[in-house]
């Protein structure tokens, strides 16, 4: 039965359509309105097409300067210390005592929340100027700090946002640290490596595909975050928070600039694809499969 | 006409490699047939083409003499039960045992009877409201039996049934299974690779390599007379032993032999050799026995292993001059023998097997019956 | 960690180490722990505190309880109460959740199963959906539409997804599926089932957890979706909570403190109910695509 390749077509022909009017086909349309002044108000047809002169625009637009920076160094921050501190609560987590699953509840919830409007709302509150964080302070006897009128705090708070939210990654590193068997540990044990070279000879290498997994994932979400500063900053001040997702969406539905913010876009997707494209094209050399996929199943 | 399963010239190919290399052969009425061989004979995708889980490329099937080639595995009156039982986790044993008459559109009261009917046959009664889950091994097993009977079939088909549970319960359905043949005298296509399964249970043995059928024939002939090397060394534990030498002469009744160790003159006929050809000659371990002292022996050794199991002992023998792997002899319990004793071995040579250079067994042992089932189909 | 008994008798203290361990554990989690949840205590405290009390004490039991934010936040600034916009929430969520479940089942189903003519590609161009940036697609998806009439209605926030465009979904249904014993299946079609009677009757009840897992998923990214609400719906009586809830902060947010956490509040409530009713189901979907595969 599985070999009928007619009904197997249909099961996902679903699927190809969907992929080529909400995927395929938007993705190529967003690259040819790059090429033109297409205007939100106007007819498409009122466009002209422009060639490169977006992308040209771009090197003048400091603006566009200003957020691709922010956007890399929200980037850069937060996934790699996102994903120490999943590994490092995993690891404390990944030990057989009472209450251990009440913990991962709890730093699972923020990852379901914190994408949420009213969590942002929450977090506005906490780093306002009279908000919880400046109370606390003043209980500790320190000043206020302007958390969100000031650049560098105002990226902190939305980084801390992201940084909240580490409860899903947490969740597949422990996933991977319960699968690896506990008898090499025992050997290494018996083989007198201490409990650290154990998490660099053993846990670290087996949870490398977990790792890349995560990787991958927190790469492609954090580059298109944008709740969190829409709503927490609005992208300043000073566009200090003004990541490319806002500038993306303001072009296009702010100012009606279809065409740069299609140019804008495009941008933003031949960076996470060459992130992508370089992850995994490394992964041979650091990502440890213990045993190859068995990608035919089912499929004779 | 007898014939339950009828395959003619049956090919099948995965991704261009063959699998299954012509195969025909009959299953009667009744009859309780198993497919044996090594894994990877091709055993599994007969009895899945037979199933219709599978299609043959070539070639074609009959069921109760209806073409059955290309029908849709429900529609050939066949059910399968398969190695791990594959039952519905989500379902009771009763719905489980139900499914397919459900599916058929039955109306509910005869699927009730029949269920209650099928769980009473398998003593099943009491945990027809149990899930999968809750069931041991056997009890499993005896679902994916009733699964299959309740739809009253022309064929069953058993792949591997056993071979998940363990040894001794696996002893014991072998009975069960073997006691409800005797019961219901349905058609079965059983496949195995464990060759006690295989004499124990068959009617007829098929015993299948590399994609084609060695021989078919019931246990005994099969034990008796194998129609080739292969399938001499399959059948039968420990392994028959297998000697090197060569042809000295050939008569109506005899085959002399030239080995290491001299003349040995076996009674055989239909012996077609030229002198000097290279044979194989084949010794089961219960047809070695140790000689006495002063007793005249055939070949001679020393003892290099003893596996002392209790009830029998096997010696490994070093043959003096042969030059290759000791061979095997099957001895009482209490067998009084040591390591590196030298002994000598008495062969019954009326119950040795000649094989020639391309393993094809050479004539006939005196006074056997003309070839019945064995040979190629 | 692997072990936790100690070896060596000679050295008294060591004998004390698991206990230790296992105290520094507590310690770190218990900390942590309760930083990471305090904002969220702090918004339930706050929504029955009066405002003074919001900016005078950093506790989050009220002292002096009372309803006036959650009475004042559900009338809202609008003219609707909360409750219309938890309905409209609703109108999309579910939705949404009913059209990616079945879609994404019957699309994992065929990946995982059929051999489908360059299956291979196919499977590439899912998992490429889960890496695409979504604003590449806004807007030629806006102006589609557009086109279609479709501006401030509903529909393009749920109809794309009864079309398995949501890569991540039909992967983690694959991945049970494929942990399936084929012989399962088998079995069905000897029973009588078609490919279709396969899959309702036998594979859909058992990945169950799965299915479960992806309804769960999709029911907490759509309550927090705020992107495509904000392009797609202009009329306030349509506003999902998220909407609402950014024009009330953008209205009343300098004085009424409360009302906003408590609007806030009951925002999150339906997920948060949810994602403590099932946590289990989470933890089993978003593993299973990274450890299995």
């Amino acid at each position: 039965m599985y070999n009928n390749k007619l009904i197997g077509s249909m099961y996902v022909t679903p699927f190809i359509i969907g992929f080529l009017l909400f995927t395929a086909f938007p993705f190529i349309a967003s690259f040819v309105l790059s090429l033109t002044d297409a205007r939100l108000q106007d007819q498409l047809g009122a466009a002209n097409f422009t060639g490169l002169a977006n992308y040209g625009e771009m090197a003048g637009d400091a603006t566009f300067q200003k957020s691709l920076g922010v956007t890399f160094f929200y980037v850069f921050v937060t996934v790699p210390l996102k994903l120490a501190f999943a590994l490092l609560i995993a690891v404390i987590l990944n030990f057989k005592l009472r209450g251990i699953g009440f913990f991962r509840t709890a730093f699972y919830l923020p990852s379901i929340l914190g994408g949420s409007v009213a969590i942002a709302v929450v977090w506005r509150f906490v780093f306002a100027g009279d908000g919880l964080i400046n109370q606390a302070f003043g209980v500790l006897g320190f000043g206020g700090i302007n958390w969100l009128g000031e650049p560098d705090t105002a990226m902190f708070s939305i980084v801390l946002l992201r940084l909240w939210q580490f409860g899903s990654a947490m969740v597949v590193f422990l996933a991977g640290l319960k699968a690896i068997p506990e008898d090499l540990y025992e050997a290494a044990d018996i083989d007198g490596a201490s409990r650290f070279k154990q998490f660099w000879m053993i846990t670290l290498p087996l949870l490398t595909p977990v790792l890349f997994f995560n990787f991958i994932m927190q790469i492609v979400q954090a580059f298109q975050e944008f709740n969190g500063p829409y709503i927490i900053t609005a992208g300043g001040p000073l566009k200090s928070s003004y990541l490319l997702p806002l500038m993306i969406y303001e072009e296009a539905f702010k100012y009606f600039n279809l065409g740069y913010s299609s140019a804008l876009s495009w941008v933003l997707f031949v960076i996470i694809a060459i992130f992508t494209a370089v992850a995994f094209w490394s992964q041979k050399h650091w990502v440890f499969y213990a045993q190859e996929r068995d990608d035919n199943k089912g499929g004779h | 006409m007898t014939n339950s399963v009828k395959l003619t010239d049956v090919k099948k190919s995965f991704n261009g490699h063959e699998v299954i290399k012509g195969v025909s052969l009959e299953v009667k009425k009744g009859e309780l047939v198993v497919f044996v061989g090594p894994s990877g004979c091709g055993k599994s995708t007969l009895l899945r083409l037979i199933a219709g889980l599978d299609t043959p490329t070539s070639g074609e099937i009959h069921i109760s003499n209806k073409d059955v080639t290309y029908a849709h595995p429900s529609k050939r009156g066949v059910a399968m039960v398969f190695q791990s039982y594959a039952l519905y986790p989500h379902m009771t044993v009763a719905d489980n045992i139900a499914f397919a008459l459900k599916i058929q559109g039955l109306p509910r009261a005869e699927v009730d009877a029949k269920v209650a009917e099928v769980a009473e046959i398998l003593q099943l009664t009491p945990l027809l409201k149990r899930r999968p889950k809750a069931l041991s091994g056997g009890q499993r097993q005896r679902v994916a039996i009733g699964r299959a009977i309740v739809r009253q079939p022309d064929v069953f088909l058993f792949d591997e049934p056993l071979s998940n549970l363990d040894a001794s319960l696996r002893g014991q359905m072998r009975v069960e299974i073997a006691r409800l043949h005797a019961k219901l005298g349905a058609t079965s296509v059983y496949v195995t690779h464990d060759q006690v399964e295989a004499m124990t249970l068959a009617d007829k043995i098929v015993v299948l390599n590399a994609g084609h059928i060695e021989q078919v024939g019931s246990p005994m002939e099969l034990y008796r007379r194998p129609a080739n090397l292969f399938v001499a060394r399959f059948i039968g534990s420990p392994n028959m032993n297998i000697l090197s030498v060569k042809v000295a002469g050939a008569a109506a009744t005899t085959v002399t032999l030239e080995t290491p160790q001299g003349l040995l003159e076996i009674p055989r006929t239909g012996v077609v050799a030229t002198n000097g050809d290279t044979v194989s000659l084949g010794l089961r371990p219960e047809n070695l026995h140790v000689a006495a002292d002063g007793e005249a022996s055939h070949l001679k050794g020393h003892v290099v292993l003893i596996e002392r199991l209790g009830g029998e002992t096997f010696a490994y023998v070093a043959l003096k001059d042969f030059g290759n792997d000791p061979v095997i002899i099957k001895l009482s319990g209490e067998a009084d023998l040591h390591n590196h004793q030298e002994v000598g071995l008495r062969v019954d040579l009326d119950r040795a097997h000649l094989f020639d250079a391309q393993g094809l067994a050479l004539g006939q042992p005196l006074g056997a019956a003309p070839d019945v089932g064995a040979g190629h189909v | 960690m692997a072990s936790t008994t100690s070896h060596a008798p000679d050295a008294g203290w060591r004998k004390h180490l698991p206990v230790l361990n296992a105290l520094l554990r507590y310690g770190i989690l218990i900390i942590i722990g309760f930083l990471m949840l305090y904002p969220l205590f702090w918004m339930i405290g706050g929504s029955f505190k009066n405002n003074h009390e919001i900016f005078s004490s950093i506790g989050f039991i009220p002292k002096e309880p009372t309803l006036d934010g959650v009475i004042n936040g559900w009338k809202t600034s609008t003219e609707y109460t909360f409750a219309t916009y938890l309905i409209n929430t609703f109108k999309i969520v579910i939705p949404k959740v009913i059209v990616t479940v079945i879609s994404s089942v019957i699309v994992a189903y065929g990946f995982a199963r059929f051999a489908i003519p360059g299956r291979k590609y196919l499977f590439a161009l899912l998992m490429a959906t889960v890496l695409l940036p979504k604003s590449v697609l806004l807007i030629p998806q806006y102006l589609m539409f557009r086109e279609f009439g479709w501006l401030d209605t509903y529909l393009p926030l749920y109809i794309p997804q009864a079309f398995a465009v949501e890569g991540f979904f039909v992967f983690m249904i694959i991945q049970f599926m494929r942990s399936l014993p084929l012989e399962m299946e088998e079995a069905a079609v000897m029973d009588g089932c078609n490919s279709f009677q396969v899959l309702t009757l036998i594979v859909a009840p058992v990945i169950l957890p799965a299915i479960i897992a992806v309804a769960l998923f999709q029911f907490m990214w759509s309550m927090n979706d705020f992107l495509q609400p904000l392009i797609y719906l202009s009329s306030v009586e349509k506003y999902p909570v998220a909407l609402a809830l950014k024009m009330s902060i953008d209205v009343t947010e300098a004085t009424s403190w409360n009302e906003i956490l408590a609007m806030s509040t009951i925002a999150i409530a339906p997920s948060l109910i949810l994602f403590f009713a099932a946590q289990k189901y989470f933890v089993d979907g978003i593993t299973s695509g990274a450890v299995k595969g």
